[in-house]
């Protein structure tokens, strides 16, 4: 079971701004593909695809299946301010792994919209009953590896140079993991 | 517990409310909500066990403090629905502990920091399920005896 009954969530940051949480639906390819033109690029690098095309963003859309892939978009009003995605393999040796993306928008950072989406992913991340969360953020994104440091992740490895930018520029990628409650009870079997 | 800024019982609001500037003569705490527990917290972040000088007594009087604040969070996570919280609850207890069964000193005290910590995490879960901005001891420094306070950057 997919734990969205908590959604819609109402937040309030920092700076008394209301934010709605909710797991992201069809609906949303337009905001969510405004949002992601707004980003920095550095935050762009790990999309496989070219995600400034509308119909990139469009299929996605159209293809939701939270099982494999569970967006949850921070919504202000109609716009996107920030998303976190948790995915996940259905079957073979990462199932118990979720795998974490966050994204925040420039105009909303630092009144703890990252910290709170981590705090969302960590909830479904138990609920799933997953092992480990795990995520990739390269070095330059500083604040998001002391949050996700600050909240119980740890650094696992830090790949010099491994990852590049759609520019081509070479990147440390650090790789964090946060060890879930149901580790301790698997870990015997 | 009585208020460690103005003495009083402030009675607990986990409900929305946010917290209301405080004018002169009024305590910072009053209506926040989570009130004991984000008292609680502080008292012992801006305690005088932190500082170079402090005494067994600081010292013993801190872990005293701790374990209450433990199990008054430990109180409130009984009718919340956080797995997340539990688990760092039992981390801060496991820390206590470890802290509690050695002699005192430098380790000791690390591992007392490290309760504390997952204290104020299990207390920002809290809040956030009601939809709250985490509990930042910076905002009520201003009220203590405190030295320097880290910078707590947000993302
Ligand atoms: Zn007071």
């Amino acid at each position: 079971m997919i734990p969205i009954d908590r959604y819609p969530k109402e937040i309030t940051l920092r700076d008394n701004t209301l934010v709605t949480l909710r797991p992201m639906i069809a609906g949303d390819a337009e905001s969510l593909w405004s949002f992601l033109r707004q980003l920095p690029e550095i935050d762009k690098a790990h999309f496989h695809e070219d995600v400034d095309r509308r119909e990139v963003v469009e299929r996605w859309a159209k293809a939701l299946d939270y099982d494999a892939v569970l967006p949850i978009l921070a919504m202000r009003g109609d716009c996107v301010s920030g998303s976190a995605t948790l995915y996940r393999n259905r079957t073979g040796w990462k199932q118990r792994i979720g795998i974490v993306r966050i994204l925040i928008a420039p105009d909303v950072r630092h009144l703890g919209l990252g910290t709170a989406m981590i705090r969302e992913i960590r909830h479904l991340g138990e609920k799933l009953a997953l092992n480990y969360l795990l995520a990739e953020v390269i070095e330059e994104q500083q604040a998001a590896v002391r949050a996700l440091e600050r909240m119980g992740f740890e650094k696992a490895a830090v790949y010099r140079n491994f990852v590049n930018d759609r520019k081509g520029h070479l990147h440390n990628l650090v790789v964090l993991l946060h060890p879930m409650s149901g580790l301790e009870k698997d870990r015997f079997f | 517990m009585s208020c460690p800024i103005c003495g009083r019982e402030h009675s607990s609001s986990p409900g929305r409310g946010r917290r209301t500037p405080a004018k002169e003569g009024t305590c910072p705490y009053k209506g926040v909500a989570y009130v004991e527990l984000r008292a609680g917290h502080d008292q012992i972040y801006f305690g005088r066990w932190r500082r170079m000088d402090a005494s067994s007594i600081d010292l013993r009087k801190a872990y005293r403090q701790l374990e209450r604040l433990l199990r008054e969070i430990a109180a409130a996570l009984e009718t919340e629905d956080i797995p997340a919280a539990r688990m760092d609850l039992e981390k801060a207890f496991e820390a206590l502990n470890t802290a509690g069964s050695g002699e005192e000193g430098p380790e000791s005290l690390r591992y007392m920091d490290h309760a504390l910590s997952y204290a104020h995490r299990v207390i920002g879960d809290l809040l956030h399920e009601k939809g709250l901005p985490p509990h930042s001891p910076a905002d009520f420094a201003g009220w203590y005896d405190a030295g320097e306070v880290p910078f707590r950057e947000d993302w």
